[in-house]
């Protein structure tokens, strides 16, 4: 009886959606998710739904299984104008512009039992063998070695800002986190919460989104607002952009007005993501500045910046706090950041390798680290 | 009054804690056990190589000694605050030394840069 | 007996208090991103439901104990706070002499709940959640408890009930705004809310709560709920009179002040920015806190001139 009534109230709330979005979909992903019907998921954990929106990169197939697996029961995948990943068995796809009756139809289905939750793609095993091997059942012989728990430990490094020999840790993140532009990821070693060294391991997917003066800046706005913690600004920015596409008049005064309000530029730190003589601040500051042109004409997308040969996406980010690289990364529009993050050859090809050769020398570098702590 | 005062305060947290704790531990909706490939980290697509517990770098650790020092300063102020008015300047004088020291001692870190985030 | 009434009527507010929270949630944001206003009491309920529905997940090796330990003991420490707040006169669930110092454990054991929940989840964007909150946590803190010390003095009294009896001439609010502004500040720090989310924050994917699903979301959620309407209450007693007003009855007024600040501290969650955590444990140290010294000496020369 209960859990009856449970279900009727979980079956009308909002459908918790987390997109993981392909080449040419991020517009559409955001004006998606201004839909009441639709709740978009930060993280992969609040998520009934993964929503893969747009073609998959074959690079990111793995990727997208894992996000699958980690999604709790139940759970379902909707193909939206994509391709299936293999080994998804019966995949639901959907083609239309407008996917919210397809995703609220699978929601409901799953909260009423009429859909059955989607079983692993992955195997159920820990990442590392190390059950019950060695005296401590690290996995290893004597006090060393081994994964105990399934993972090596970090291992100290020195550090950028003050030299202290603390953990480094070093983990991929991306292509599908909410806060980077999507197909974007780094393989990035913090200390703390400062990034020692960022490497790309691939680079954002194409979005082909024509400057297009006041649209191309609200856009931008609505994906960069929320890092301040003003997405209702967002959603009003995406809302506008959204009208001035449809060719609908929008208000454009007031969104400068709240924006002013809010301290959003101030809240911003100068001197960050120096490209071409311009920081994080100046560009949203151009934003806004964009947002008195007509919607075509005025300023060309050349003045936003193009040929940005000499600066690299991961040279801007070492050494930047946590937030600060956030702020960075997302004061680019994807093309720049395309062309901010080359990708090298070496780098693509070694990314398992690197990765491997990193552990094993953490853990022969064990004895030696131990006293490496250097102080201040 | 006092022991009136805490029973009270204590039947709440007994109250709380129980109705959290029936909430956080109620069975869910799905019987399924949790798997492996279910329980790695969430990393936007990767997997991480390491566990994340780490000897963390914390950057503000010489501001959290300061924060030491003005917790023990709370110690004096809740008295001071009851007899502020009875006592009247002379008070007022012994605080105001009080907070001028602790504000030298904010000034200083700030000089020797403890609030700067490394 | 008034006690016993207290301790009944707390839970049935903190619940009210809860619900009108989840509605304000979700009825504000679209109101400041200037849509169609859609208030309903039924939308936080399905929304919990679906919650309390879904399988409660874990990560490789959590911390499973404190995991689950620190949204249960956030939410306690919201109903403690609480407990010392007078529903009106004569009636309070928990009637100490130091009424503010027991509020003020609360709140720097929130700080612990906050770390714990982030720490205990063996996941990078938690963990970083989990220490950047204490950056901002602890000097928060400070700033409450000076203000709270400069509504203590013109009360000669720690207890929560004598503050109250002494705003019968002037509220606080008019003695130290500025000290009320940096109370509603310490409540968006407490409630992890908007400017002051340093550890649930879209930066990193949800901070804290990236790993949490189903149950322990459910709990989480309500733990902050609970804490906005903790302090809420407390900020409608300690400047705003509490349960002094004219013509109605003591208990309407609270549920009246406390739901007041309830939506400006909601609205501010949404209208304001927030600081990268550096810059904002700089402004708390070097300005804010600055601030709050000066107010309580206002505070003091004023007493003695005229008090």
């Amino acid at each position: 009886m209960a859990i009856a009534i449970l279900r009727r109230l979980a079956g009308a709330a909002p459908a918790p959606a987390f997109p993981a979005i392909g080449a040419g979909m991020r517009a559409a992903a955001d004006d998606l998710f201004l839909d009441g019907r639709l709740i978009r998921a930060d993280s992969i954990r609040h998520a009934r739904i993964l929503l893969v929106a747009g073609p998959v990169r074959e690079a990111d197939q793995d990727d997208i299984r894992r996000l699958h697996d980690q999604m709790l029961h139940p759970r379902a995948t909707l193909w939206w104008k994509s391709n299936p990943v293999p080994d998804f068995a019966e995949p639901a796809t959907c083609d239309e512009d407008d996917p919210v009756a397809a995703i609220e139809a699978i929601h409901r289905a799953l909260i009423e039992g009429a859909r059955d939750s989607e079983p692993d793609i992955l195997p159920n095993e820990p990442p590392n063998p190390w059950r019950g091997k060695g005296d401590y059942g690290q996995g290893g012989e004597g006090m060393m070695g081994g994964t105990p728990y399934g993972r090596p430990m970090a291992m100290t490094d020195d550090d950028l800002r003050d030299g202290l020999a603390l953990d480094a840790y070093t983990a991929p993140f991306g292509p599908f986190l909410p806060m980077l532009p999507p197909g974007l990821k780094l393989s990035v070693t913090l200390q703390g919460d400062v990034i020692q060294t960022a490497k790309l391991l691939r680079p954002p997917s194409a979005q082909a989104e024509a400057y297009d003066g006041t649209v191309t800046a609200l856009r931008a706005l609505g994906r960069f607002l929320p890092i301040l913690g003003l997405e209702a600004h967002a959603v009003r920015c995406l809302e506008a952009a959204r009208s001035l596409s449809a060719g609908k008049p929008i208000e454009l005064a007031k969104i400068r007005q709240f924006l002013f309000w809010s301290g959003a530029l101030a809240a911003i730190p100068s001197g960050i993501g120096m490209v071409e003589d311009t920081d994080v601040r100046m560009r949203v500051e151009r934003w806004l500045a964009a947002l008195d042109e007509s919607p075509t004409g005025g300023l060309d997308g050349s003045a936003t910046m193009s040929p940005l040969k000499p600066a690299r996406l991961v040279d801007l980010l070492r050494g930047r706090e946590w937030s600060e690289a956030i702020l960075i990364v997302n004061s680019f529009d994807t093309d720049t950041l395309i062309s901010l993050a080359p990708v090298e050859a070496e780098d693509a090809e070694t990314e398992g390798r690197a990765r491997e050769d990193g552990i094993r020398m953490d853990h022969e570098g064990h004895g030696t680290h131990a006293h490496g702590a250097t102080g201040t | 009054m006092a022991l009136e005062g805490l029973a009270g305060a204590l039947v709440i947290a007994f109250v709380a804690a129980s109705i959290a704790t029936v909430i956080r531990l109620a069975p869910s909706g799905s019987a399924e056990s949790l798997t492996e490939p279910q329980k790695t980290p969430f990393l936007g697509g990767g997997a991480p190589d390491t566990h994340a517990w780490q000897r963390y770098h914390i950057r503000y650790y010489p501001m959290t000694l300061l924060f030491i020092a003005f917790e023990m300063e709370m110690m004096f102020m809740y008295p001071w605050a009851v007899v502020f008015v009875e006592e009247g300047g002379k008070a007022m004088m012994e605080m105001g030394m009080f907070l001028a020291i602790l504000s030298v001692g904010i000034v200083y870190g700030w000089r020797e840069g403890i609030f700067r985030w490394q | 007996m008034t006690q016993v009434l207290a301790i009944m009527v707390l839970p049935l507010f903190l619940l009210a208090g809860i619900v009108a929270a989840a509605v304000l949630d979700r009825a504000v944001p679209p109101l400041v991103a200037g849509r169609s206003l859609k208030a309903s009491f039924v939308g936080p309920i399905t929304v919990a439901s679906s919650r309390a529905m879904g399988q409660t997940g874990a990560t490789e090796h959590p911390d499973t104990i404190s995991w689950i330990l620190a949204p249960i003991l956030y939410f306690t420490l919201a109903a403690i706070g609480l407990s010392v707040v007078p529903f009106a006169p004569g009636v309070v669930a928990a009637d100490l002499d130091a009424g503010i110092v027991l509020w003020g454990a609360c709140e720097s054991l929130t700080v612990v709940a906050v770390f714990l929940h982030g720490w205990s989840a063996n996941s990078p964007l938690p963990l970083i959640g989990a220490y950047r909150y204490v950056a901002i946590g602890l000097p928060a803190m400070l700033l409450s408890m000076f203000v709270l010390i400069a509504a203590a003095l013109p009360a000669q009294s720690l207890a929560v009930t004598d503050i109250v009896e002494a705003q019968r001439s002037v509220w606080n609010i008019v003695r130290q705004p500025a000290g009320f502004v940096l109370f509603l500040m310490l409540g968006l720090s407490l409630s992890l809310r908007g400017p002051f989310d340093f550890a649930d924050p879209y930066d990193l994917a949800g901070g804290t709560t990236a790993e949490i699903s189903g149950a322990a979301r459910l709990t989480w959620w309500l733990a902050r709920l609970a804490m906005l309407v903790s302090v809420s209450a407390m900020t409608a007693t300690v400047f705003l009179g509490g349960y002094l007003g004219p013509v109605l009855p003591g208990f309407v007024w609270l549920v009246v002040k406390t739901g007041l600040v309830l939506v400006v501290l909601v609205g501010a969650g949404e209208v304001f920015a927030r600081l990268p955590p550096d810059r904002m444990m700089n402004l708390i140290w070097l300005a804010l806190l600055p601030l709050s010294f000066l107010m309580l000496v206002a505070v003091g020369v004023e007493l003695l001139l005229w008090g």
